[in-house]
């Protein structure tokens, strides 16, 4: 797993399946979810928005995780495949976050009758989104791929301590402020008929986010090791 | 040349001891006395934090207007974001003069531990602009209106608050040596978010007479993991340029 063309590989096998699995998944939790699960008695058919929001703020948080876990490996190890995984997952977890903040903002209109609410859930999505574009930032700026590797895992680390805390500030921060008004979604609340879709929508979101990654994942690998022979050898013949 | 004579000496001084019995804390001293020599022979380096500090602070009743309620409710929130701001503008410098000269080379060839280099170089940057900042708060809280009794809470928090951000800020420069001073910047921001939301906490507390001290422990138990933490990682973040 660890060389490039053990990699390059390995994926291509597994890559097809990911493929069919994601759309499997996606296709029947959105099919269910935006036209068979009841609608919602209190807000109508905006609710269904949350098949979309709620998987790609949980990508936008787990994605992260993932990062630091690879960057993590990368700077004690030094195992260069984690770095490339880094880089590759960065602009998916990135845009994952983006789609979170959007859709809420679009489904917030409608519900609390504003854009944008200074709650602290939507505080620390926010954050999540700027400590995206702070890696992202840090990476496009060193030429040295590796180093530049090297540079965003012991930032994501940063993030990674650093992240808890900001919850938790967040938190405390809202409710000096303002008393609690929305919450977003309880999900002991939610009928079977709603969640189980949901349910299919997170793994649907996952299958997409293994799949994009090994998709950049492959295009990282044949950049950078593009002089070497493994790689000739598969776009020559 | 900034440096003549005796000063000369104490800078090629750390470079020429190889001797393994001089302790931790020597070593510290030394790149201390050094880096406060070079500080101090460039005043820019301690006064433009201290006026861009002073500016900012200026520009919010300017652009706000000179009311006296609505000046001392938005002062923690100002003073802070000022702080903060002011702390960044030298962070670039933290570690670049050293990398360029080649000062940073013999700091690593050395025997000593490079994490006491780090934490010194963290230490010389809160001298230069983190005590400044925290003297003329004092002066900034008296413009905006802060009642005397948030005095103490604000130069409390600011204390813990600016060593954090002179942390953050070795980090964000080591991993930026020789990019834009901006670039350091804005990798920094975001992680300086609990800092701020903090310490603007224990100011806001303070002027409603609450109980502030779990949010100053907060953040002397942030400084406390992040010392160990953010220095080691600066330590690897500068090895970088080393490969």
């Amino acid at each position: 797993m660890g060389s490039p063309p053990l990699f390059y590989r390995w994926s291509s096998k597994i890559m097809p399946w990911l493929g069919i699995l994601a759309i499997i998944f996606l296709s029947a939790g959105l099919f269910w979810g935006l036209l068979i699960a009841p609608t919602d008695y209190k807000q109508g058919d905006v609710y269904r928005i949350l098949y979309v929001h709620v998987p790609s703020a949980i990508l936008g948080q787990s994605i992260f995780m993932f990062m630091a876990a690879c960057g993590l490996i990368n700077v004690v190890w030094r195992a260069k495949i984690s770095g490339m995984m880094l880089k590759s997952a960065a602009p998916i977890g990135m845009s994952f976050t983006l789609i979170a903040l959007v859709t809420g903002s679009v489904w917030g209109k409608p519900t609390w009758g504003t854009w944008w609410v200074w709650d602290a859930r939507l505080t620390s999505t926010l954050i999540l989104f700027f400590i995206y574009a702070a890696l992202i930032g840090l990476y496009s700026s060193i030429d040295d791929k590796t180093k530049a590797d090297r540079a965003v895992s012991i930032l994501s680390i940063v993030g990674l301590a650093i992240i808890p805390v900001i919850k938790k500030s967040v938190d405390w921060w809202q409710t000096l402020h303002q008393p609690s008004t929305f919450t977003l979604t309880s999900s002991p609340s939610m009928s079977p008929d709603m969640y189980q879709p949901l349910l299919l929508c997170v793994i649907g979101f996952y299958l997409i986010f293994a799949f994009t990654l090994t998709l950049n994942l492959r295009n990282e690998v044949i950049d950078r090791e593009r002089s070497k022979n493994w790689v000739k050898q598969i776009f020559v013949n | 040349m900034l440096l003549q004579g005796t000063d000369l000496q104490i800078l090629t001084q750390p470079l020429l001891r190889f001797d393994m019995k001089s302790s931790v804390l020597d070593w510290l001293g030394i790149i201390l006395k050094r880096d406060l020599i070079i500080a101090f022979r460039r005043s820019s380096t301690y006064i433009t934090p201290l006026v861009f500090f002073l500016i900012v602070i200026t520009f919010f009743p300017l652009a706000l207007g000179p009311q006296e309620s609505l000046l001392s409710s938005l002062a923690p929130g100002v003073i802070w974001i000022a702080a903060l701001l002011a702390s960044l503008l030298a962070v670039e410098s933290i570690f670049s003069e050293d990398f360029r000269d080649g000062s940073l080379d013999d700091f690593f060839i050395s025997l000593e531990p490079s994490f006491i280099l780090v934490f010194a170089k963290v230490m010389i940057h809160w001298l230069i602009t983190g005590l400044p900042i925290l003297i003329a708060s004092s002066l900034a809280a008296i413009i905006l209106y802060l009642p005397l009794e948030s005095f103490v809470p604000m130069i409390l928090s600011l204390l813990l608050g600016t060593f954090f951000m002179s942390l953050l800020g070795a980090l964000g420069a080591a991993l930026s040596i020789g990019k834009s001073a901006i670039l350091s910047a804005i990798i920094v921001l975001p992680f300086s978010i609990p800092t701020l939301l903090m310490g603007t906490s224990v100011v806001t507390f303070s002027l409603n007479n609450q109980d502030y001290s779990g949010f100053l422990m907060m953040m002397g138990a942030m400084l406390a993991i992040g010392i160990p933490l953010l220095c080691l990682l600066t330590v690897e973040a500068l090895l970088l340029n080393y490969d």
